[in-house]
């Protein structure tokens, strides 16, 4: 399965270079600055070895094509994405593969605004890079490859002004932070003094290899539950390795869900927001958070593409996931973990009160996920055949099979980025989601 | 029939940027060199054309797939290239110009271990690999480097065999035309430390090439009216890729690419060492006359830099080079290089105290004419068993193509490797006789 290129409108992943390698790289540039036509491609990559490769592959297939390419280097797709909102580019090309596992990379592409393509711009470009009709510029036409800074500071006004700053400030956080060794890790010190944080940052060094699974979540967050409960920290944070999703630990050094980070952020912008947007798979606590904080939540497919999609139609300023992604316009289109920390941050400030004191009101709930291998071949039949067995109960299709009884639900789906089903399960005890597993796992293996 | 202007042959690969030479090509070539060299670092240098970023990332990227490591040299003279790789002792090099060809044109060169270019079996093996398209791509590319100071062993090994002492001491008078090209960020500065006084023309780097790059008599017009307007005692002029070199006299008048190599040669015959000299068949005979004065052997090698300078490295001949302007001196290192060029012929003009027309009447006048004729590939074998036939008499040579030597001429005729085409030289002591044997071959074709 190594061997498969996904391609879809979350980009374009695969296993390098099995998959995924620079001539790939190079035709889904030019495709995509084809369609663009002409103006400025802002791209910028991560630490991963084999980023720059892919990039400077990209690079020369957007100039080729008579456009120009502002380079940002190596920041977070999120930092790339809030920049294309507020300046005029065609489009922006992220060497980043977040949440995959180390030989993985991708070629992610966004639009002028620094959202996901739609799902019909994407098919246009997948179809341009089929035919290989790609624009082509005469040797005098040619782009111009510029190095940019990513303004910082600009970023972190734009951040300050969602929140109350000077209470952050003044509740000097202690924090323990692990960028996975990611992209963000250059950043995360000028954050911290900007918010008055007492940063304590582990696994902090870019270019090294991930210490652990790039997911933040509570299986991956020992190290940082070590490290709060040693430090007497206020709380902990895990990143992946591009910084869009966050998970937590709280103050006592126990590794919460990413299920928490949206209901999380949602509470933190009561009274700021109207609408949010939320996948069909993302836990219950969402629908709570939502309804304590006076917002109307809507639901969607998973992927970033379809959440800003919605947000875009439905003129809702949120939106997120609950693999611990969040967006907020007109802050930014992308899922950015530090705008979720942030968030997170003026909710304790404002509340006075500890992260587990404030998860302590969560209405009481459990959740397994469980990825399972299928190869590309053998995915649909299987889903045929789980949707005839469950077919009795009513489920909803909207992606993949979402199926809700008395205290518990849950949901099975092929992953758009990896030859994988994701299940997830939410229930009252952790009985009920034990015996749903159990079921679960059964009816795939016959 | 159809002719691509993309060419991939044994040269490299060469094409007209925003028609044939595709970043996708690119890329794919750079990772079948990156597979044939097998890792370790490959230095990168280009010429100026504006094309050279596109080309360069795409070769970036195809080195490191295949787990080879690109040091970016730059804007770099191809002689500095081969100079680098040699010294650093590094795996090989590409160099990103299309040399003579028009602006809109780019290639690469591709350079071994010991800075030299791949000869014809090691070319065919590269070309094997890239058309089977079975590279070896890894899962942990390198990182670029860089390189800040690209022209320092070349610089350093030219000086070191020229006597800067004596240039400096007369101080010649010196217009450079670099057109433009990669010789431009570093040939003033060169020039000065041998020891003349420096104008420059077509110094700076524009984007475009101010003159048609060839550096042949009638490209050369801005040089000779400068070196009038400045009185200087000589005037230079390089390729875009800085491996050609063509000299103007005192007067504004260009002596002609083969006098450039004879300059060099006979100087160094007479004032560095008694070697063997090294040229390919279409090399005036002006060459075999100085060899014959000074009592040397002169051989004659298959067109193409490579050929002339593996013969020189089998038989330790010091100097040699091609008819073109493409002057050869060992000791620097085994490859065309203008600056050396440069060097012996200011070192000459200094240690003469003669001017550089008296130098150039000081050898025999031949008169020589260079063509190329359209010929389809079929055609092109039997032609020159035609011609063969009915120049039965002379001395024939079919290494390249056909050579002929008569006692009052000789003519050299090949099939080009790139297109369909015969080039042709004729030369003879005589104007008048020189042209009608071309015109005499031009029928027979």
């Amino acid at each position: 399965m190594t061997d498969k290129l996904r391609i879809s409108v979350s980009g374009v992943r695969g296993v390098v270079p099995d998959a995924l390698d620079v001539e790939s790289a190079s035709k889904f540039a030019s495709a995509f600055s084809s369609y663009m036509e002409e103006g400025t491609i802002a791209i910028c990559r991560d630490f991963r070895f084999s980023s720059q490769m892919l990039q400077m592959a990209a690079v020369s297939s957007i100039i080729a094509s008579g456009l120009d390419c502002a380079d940002f280097g190596r920041i977070p797709v999120s930092f790339l994405q809030f920049y294309l909102q507020k300046k005029s580019f065609s489009g922006g090309i992220a060497v980043s593969a977040g949440h995959n596992p180390l030989p993985w990379n991708a070629v992610i592409l966004l639009n002028e605004n620094g959202c996901y393509l739609e799902a019909s711009e994407g098919a246009e470009v997948f179809n341009i890079n089929e035919a290989e009709s790609f624009q082509k510029a005469a040797w005098n036409n040619l782009g111009q490859v510029k190095k940019h800074k990513f303004p910082l500071e600009l970023y972190l006004e734009n951040l300050s002004s969602l929140i109350d700053l000077k209470q952050i400030r003044k509740s000097k956080f202690k924090v323990v932070a692990d960028p996975c060794h990611g992209v963000v890790s250059p950043f995360l010190k000028a954050y911290a003094g900007h918010f008055n944080l007492n940063l304590i940052p582990i696994n902090n060094i870019p270019k090294k290899p991930f210490p652990h699974p790039p997911e933040p979540n509570r299986e991956n967050a020992s190290q940082v539950e070590a490290v709060v409960k040693a430090t007497g920290a206020d709380f902990g944070f895990l990143l992946n390795s591009d910084g869009s999703r966050i998970s937590l630990v709280n103050e006592k050094g126990i590794g919460l869900s990413e299920e928490f980070t949206v209901p999380l952020c949602l509470l933190s912008l009561q009274g700021k927001i109207k609408k949010a947007v939320t996948t069909s798979v993302t836990s219950t606590w969402t629908d709570w958070a939502a309804e304590t904080s006076g917002i109307r939540l809507l639901r969607t497919k998973v992927g970033q593409s379809a959440v800003s999609h919605l947000m875009e139609v439905e003129e809702a300023e949120a939106g997120g996931e609950g693999s611990g992604s969040f967006a907020l316009l007109p802050f930014s289109p992308g899922y950015d973990a530090l705008l979720s920390l942030t968030l997170i941050l003026d909710l304790m400030a404002k509340k006075e009160n500890s992260l587990s004191e404030i998860i302590s009101l969560f209405p009481k709930l459990f959740h397994k996920k469980l990825k399972i291998p299928v190869s590309a071949e053998k995915t649909y039949r299987m889903m045929d055949r789980l949707e005839a067995i469950f077919s009795s109960e009513k489920p909803d299709f909207s992606d993949g099979i979402k199926v809700k009884r008395q205290g518990v639900w849950f949901s099975i789906r092929p992953s758009s980025t990896e030859f994988i089903l994701r299940i997830m399960i939410e229930g009252i005890s952790r009985e009920i989601i034990e015996s749903v597993e159990d079921e679960i796992l059964e009816r795939i293996e016959t | 029939m159809r002719i691509s202007d993309l060419k991939i042959s044994i040269s490299g690969i060469r094409g007209i940027v925003g028609e044939s030479l595709t970043p996708q090509l690119l890329i794919k070539f750079s990772e079948a060199f990156s597979t044939y060299i097998g890792g370790g670092d490959i230095a990168v240098s280009s010429d100026t054309r504006p094309s050279r970023e596109m080309v360069k990332y795409a070769v970036f990227s195809g080195i490191l797939s295949c787990g080879a490591c690109p040091i970016d040299l730059g804007i770099l003279p191809i002689p500095s290239l081969q100079i680098y790789v040699h010294e650093k002792n590094i795996a090989g090099g590409i160099s990103i110009t299309a040399s003579h060809n028009p602006i809109e044109w780019n290639a690469l060169k591709l350079i071994k271990k010991g800075g030299r270019f791949l000869n014809d079996y090691e070319a065919e093996e590269l070309l094997d690999l890239y058309y089977q398209g079975k590279f070896r791509r890894i899962q942990k590319p390198e990182q670029v480097k860089q390189e800040k100071n690209p022209f320092f062993f070349h610089e350093q090994k030219v000086l070191q065999l020229t006597d800067t002492k004596l240039i400096k001491k007369t101080g010649p008078k010196v217009v450079i035309d670099a057109c433009a090209g990669a010789a431009a960020p570093y040939v003033k500065e060169f020039l000065e430390k041998l020891g003349a006084e420096v104008k420059c023309i077509n110094c700076e780097i524009t984007g475009k090439f101010p003159r048609n790059p060839e550096p042949v008599a009638e490209n050369l017009s801005a040089l000779c009216k400068a070196v009038k307007k400045y009185g200087a005692d000589i005037g230079f002029a390089q390729d875009a890729d800085a491996d050609r070199l063509a000299v103007v006299d005192e007067k504004g008048i260009p002596i002609g690419s083969e006098y450039t190599l004879a300059l060099a040669v006979q100087y160094y015959l007479t004032e560095k060492e008694k070697t063997p000299v090294v040229v390919n068949l279409s090399t005036s005979r002006v060459i075999s006359d100085i060899c014959a004065k000074e009592g040397v052997k002169l051989f004659q090698t298959k067109v193409g830099e490579i050929n002339v300078s593996r013969k020189m490295k089998q038989l330790g001949a010091g100097i040699g080079g091609e008819g073109n302007g493409g002057i050869i001196v060992s000791h620097v290192h085994p490859c065309r290089d203008s600056f050396s060029g440069m060097a012996l012929i200011l070192e000459y003009l200094c240690r003469s105290g003669k001017t550089v027309s008296e130098l150039r009447t000081s050898m025999p006048d031949y008169y020589m004419v260079k063509g190329k004729i359209r010929a389809s590939y079929r055609d092109r074998k039997r032609i020159l068993t035609r011609l063969n036939a009915r120049f039965k008499k002379g001395r024939t040579d079919r290494t390249d193509g056909l050579r002929v030597d008569y006692p009052e001429f000789l003519f050299h005729v090949r099939p080009s490797n790139t297109e369909p085409v015969i080039r042709i030289i004729v030369e003879s002591r005589d104007k008048e006789k020189t042209k009608e044997i071309y015109d005499k071959i031009r029928e027979e074709i």
